[in-house]
């Protein structure tokens, strides 16, 4: 019978009697985030990150990147914070007006992987085994086989200096995991039966996958979303020293291939504030989507 | 109206085995292999026998859940097998099924709300104002206090849960529901208190009940008619007073004795034991020749190697009593005695 | 059943408590047990889900979950040997020689990757220091002893070319095989379909009283427990409500809860019934359980006196029940 064994004795009628007030899901992962200090940690300092980029959006700061305001390499002033770089640019506004174009990159490759992911995913899933699904897992093999750089130069090349290259060479690499992890739940889902139920009401086969099986995909969707948030921000600084990332404006990634021209002159100020901007967005985002992947681990919830 | 609700005519559903580098069809596994039986409204048959045995294929097959692979199925008179999906969509709305698992069998993500709600949009059942009221009138059919409406269902017990299934399915108002192993996964306490409620559903709005499951007390409490089926086929089918008094084929004999009795005196661990079944169930995709049964049959002969047997009514028009063994035969026991 | 007398139980449990830390606070699982197993005797448990029972099996192996999980208060004494306080390596070097355990799934609780022999082996050098070819005999040995038709060859099988029914003797036969002081069994045919049940519970049944095991047994079903043990403990909601002798239990059962699990198990009967016969109501809250009997929200006999105090265990013969008010009824069989 349904003795559990080794976990908590009756887990699920102990936890509908403990809560009298109503608790979904999500109700219940937040509970479980909020205890978590790191991830809160990491998501005050990415929404510091995010107020920044939102300022520079709205004009309030860093609205002076590309201007030579100062004399070449200024140490740290009043006036230039963390001084000025070789053309005599100010050195911190240059990286707070960086954060929104990392931010830029990063929402948009994150939302349209996952977007694009999820879909095809579900899709696959659900037709597991028939000649869509066949067809995707060629997609997905395929894509997944070619190097990564080599892919972004020749989308860039093709597109001719194109700004959206790198975006959209991102989002063709990046959407392959998704797709993967949630093509294997909705295979799991799909077998369940509320979705056979689903079926036995008469209710259609795209209903069925929007309706049941993605909503039910929302956590794997969510953590693999912040997952791939990271990754384009720090693929973007690669590509951007490679010449082949940011066409204008100003990104870290930019600002460390300047910096090499200074390195060897001995000024490492641009080289070091680039970094650790990223390091630490990086490193905030990680923590939080540790956190947000222990909190929405269906295993931890009870059933 | 003569016809039956559902008539059953030599139903089967075999998969393919696929195998092999290009994914070539192998073999058949059959898992349902000519099954025929009547039922009426107000009527439950229950389908019993070991896992493994197709029961649960059966049930879905008869929903037209598994498309069928040979037979026919009629209900109130209509073929299912000729529907088109949007008449079967239709069709739908009589036919529903319960399920064993209460965890599995509601999506976490939507209140009790939600998932009652879905069937009355979809079958375009009510007034919109008036499904509100249908939904809170269904959740006291089933013994759940209206409170339950806008929860989730990891906020229930698995019993409550199972009401809430059986919400479900009674929301299209159907005339037939398979009850798929509906109690297995309960506490005996709350198993009998679902017994009590199927048996009332029964009552009050004459469904039509096709009860699956393994637990030969739980069908003859719930059941009118049984079958007993082993790999794919029924073995014995007849009313639940013949079956229990009477049980003619060697496996139903056997199944009978093997369930434990809760009676320390009667001491027959020793008794079920010996009368056990020797070996395993064979594989659907390599069933035994001639009876599929004989592998195993404790009684075997010569013939049931060879011939499969027929299913023979040995009891009467009105009350017939089906069973496919060569024992009961009546040209074969002649035979046998001459030998 | 043949009762080897001793003088000292195998094991003793005794005042065990076990809590565990979730969400919503301490809960209580298992509250103020105790018995005893001598050798040769198989206790049954018995109760719903949640009701403590597959607890106190991990508790007694010390395999709680960690560090949800832990044991409040209370003795496991193993043959006069204090458990609870054993560091985890002693305890690991008992499990599996002293101590064994069986599951209610016979496929996750073997490895699929090594053939059973690998399986069987493996325990049998760790705890006994057999060579390979010794262990592989002995193992051998053990597979027949519980009914598996040609062990010399199902031996080099994996996991899942057995049956279910295979699977679970098999298991049988690796708890045995270092001939434990104890073995416990949780829901071990559960998983079984009914032919197969009753002949791998013989088997468990003939080689326990071989070998002179103390087995407990947890089930869910009282045929189980009716058709192989000669105690029986009955929980509900982390303690006792009554133990004794299978055969007085059966025959009058003094708890209300244990009478009414007895008459809600379906059975087979000459004349069916209308409705069966239930338990009303719902197990409560582990997190807040009232503060009297913890059955009295169900109970039939409920007195007022339920309500506000815990009834003690009284002992009447052989048979012991918490309940101020027992039922002394018939109750079908």
């Amino acid at each position: 019978m349904s003795d559990p064994g080794i976990i908590l004795p009756a887990p699920e009628p102990a936890a509908a009697r403990l809560r009298p007030e109503r608790t979904s899901l999500w109700g219940r992962a937040l509970d479980q985030f909020r205890r978590d200090h790191a991830a809160i940690t990491g998501l005050a300092i990415v929404a510091v990150f995010f107020l920044m980029a939102v300022g520079v959006w709205f004009g309030w700061w860093g609205t002076q990147w590309s201007q030579a305001l100062g004399g070449r390499w200024e140490g740290p002033s009043g006036g230039h914070w963390l001084g000025t770089n070789l053309l005599g640019q100010d050195i911190f506004q240059r990286a707070v007006y960086s954060t929104r174009t990392a931010f830029e990159i990063g929402l948009i490759v994150a939302i349209l992987s996952t977007l694009l992911g999820g879909l095809l995913g579900a899709l696959s899933g659900f037709y597991s085994s028939r000649w869509i699904d066949s067809v995707l897992l060629w997609l997905m093999g395929t894509l997944d086989s070619i190097p990564f750089y080599l892919f972004v130069a020749a989308v860039a090349v093709a597109m001719a200096g194109n700004p959206w290259a790198m975006h959209i060479a991102m989002v063709a690499t990046f959407w392959t995991t998704t797709a993967r992890l949630v093509r294997g739940e909705v295979i799991k889902l799909k077998n369940l039966e509320f979705v056979e139920a689903a079926h036995a009401i008469g209710l259609g086969q795209f209903r069925i996958i929007f309706r049941h099986l993605l909503p039910n995909t929302f956590h794997i969707l969510l953590v693999q979303g912040t997952i791939v948030f990271v990754s384009a921000i720090k693929a973007e600084v690669i590509l951007s020293f490679l010449g082949l990332g940011v066409q204008d404006g100003v990104s870290w990634g930019l600002m460390i291939a300047e910096s090499t021209q200074e390195v060897l002159a001995g000024q490492y100020m641009n080289f070091i504030v680039a970094s650790s901007f990223m390091f630490v967005l990086v490193m905030a985002f990680n923590l939080f989507s540790d956190g947000l992947q222990d909190a929405l681990d269906p295993r931890r919830a009870p059933r | 109206m003569n016809a039956p609700l559902l008539k059953v005519e030599n139903l089967a559903k075999h998969f393919p085995v696929r195998g092999g580098l290009l994914r070539r069809v192998q073999a058949q596994l059959k898992a349902v292999d000519g099954v025929s039986f009547e039922l009426e409204a107000h009527r439950t048959f229950g389908l019993v026998g070991e896992s493994g045995c197709g029961k649960s294929t059966l049930g879905r097959t008869l929903l037209r859940l598994h498309e069928p692979t040979a037979g026919r199925l009629w209900f109130e008179g209509q073929d299912l097998t000729e529907l088109d999906t949007s008449a079967l969509k239709r069709q739908r709305k009589q036919m529903q099924i319960i399920f064993q698992d209460p965890f599995a069998s509601l999506s976490p993500r939507r209140t009790v709300y939600e998932t009652l709600r879905e069937p009355l949009d979809l079958h375009r059942i009510g007034t919109a104002s008036g499904r509100k009221r249908r939904i809170q009138e269904l959740l006291e059919v089933v013994g759940l206090r209206p409170e339950a409406i806008h929860r989730y269902p990891h906020e229930f017990s698995g019993g409550q849960r199972q009401r809430i299934g059986i919400a479900r399915a009674l929301a299209v108002e159907p005339k037939l529901i398979v009850a798929d192993e509906a109690v297995s996964a309960l506490d005996v306490s709350v198993q009998s208190q679902i017994l009590n409620l199927i048996g009332d559903l029964q009552r009050e709005f004459g469904v039509a009940f096709v009860f699956i499951s393994h637990d030969l007390a739980v069908v003859q409490h719930i059941s009118h008619e049984v079958g007993v089926m082993y790999l794919g086929q029924l073995v014995e089918q007849a009313s639940v007073e013949r079956i229990y008094s009477m049980p003619t084929h060697p496996y139903t004999k056997a199944l009978l004795k093997a369930v434990p009795k809760p009676d320390p005196q009667s001491d027959d661990l020793d008794a079920a034991a010996a009368s056990v079944l020797e070996g395993d169930v064979p594989s659907p995709i390599h069933p035994p020749s001639g009876c599929s049964f004989h592998t195993r049959c404790p009684e075997a002969m010569a013939i049931c190697r060879s011939q499969t047997p027929k299913s023979i009514n040995i009891g009467s028009e009105t009350d017939p009593h089906q069973v496919r063994c060569h024992l009961v035969d009546p040209a074969l026991s002649l035979h046998i005695k001459h030998e | 059943m043949t009762r080897i007398n001793q003088p000292h139980p195998v094991l003793r449990v005794d005042n065990l408590c076990v809590e565990f830390a979730t969400t919503a606070g301490q809960i209580r699982a298992v509250d103020q047990l105790s018995f005893s197993v001598e050798a040769g005797q198989t206790l049954g448990i018995v109760g719903e889900s949640g009701c403590g029972k597959s607890v106190t099996s991990l508790a007694i192996m010390g395999l709680l979950p960690k560090p949800a999980g832990r044991i409040v208060d209370g003795s496991v004494l193993l043959d006069g040997q204090e458990l609870t306080r054993l560091p985890e390596g002693r305890l690991r070097q008992l499990r599996g020689a002293e101590l064994s355990m069986i599951f209610q799934e016979p496929m996750t609780a073997l490895n699929p990757v090594y053939s059973i022999a690998r399986q069987m082996t493996a325990v049998l050098k760790r705890h006994q220091q057999l060579s390979a070819r010794q262990a592989r005999h002995r193992a051998i040995e053990m597979l027949a002893r519980v009914g598996i038709p040609r062990p010399d060859q199902r031996i080099d099988d994996y996991p899942h070319q057995l049956s279910g029914g295979m699977r679970q003797r098999v298991m049988i036969a690796m708890a045995l095989s270092c001939q434990p002081k104890l073995l416990i069994a949780d829901e071990p045919t559960t998983a079984l379909d009914v032919t197969t049940q009753a002949q791998v519970l013989r088997q468990m049944v003939d080689l326990q009283q071989e070998l002179g095991t103390a087995v407990i047994l947890i089930t869910h079903d009282l045929g189980v427990i009716a058709e192989t043990c000669d105690q029986a403990v009955v929980m509900y909601c982390g303690s006792k409500v009554e133990q004794a002798p299978v055969a007085d239990l059966f025959l009058q059962p003094r708890h209300p809860y244990t009478a009414g699990l007895m008459q809600s198990i379906p059975r087979i009967r000459e004349h069916k019934l209308d409705r069966l016969p239930v338990i009303e109501g719902q197990v409560p809250n582990l997190a807040a359980l009232p503060p009297g009997c913890r059955f009295a929200g169900r109970c039939p006999n409920r007195e007022d006196r339920c309500v506000q105090q815990q009834p003690p265990l009284t002992e009447r013969g052989a048979q012991q029940f918490a309940c101020f008010n027992p039922w002394n009824g018939p109750v079908e069989s």
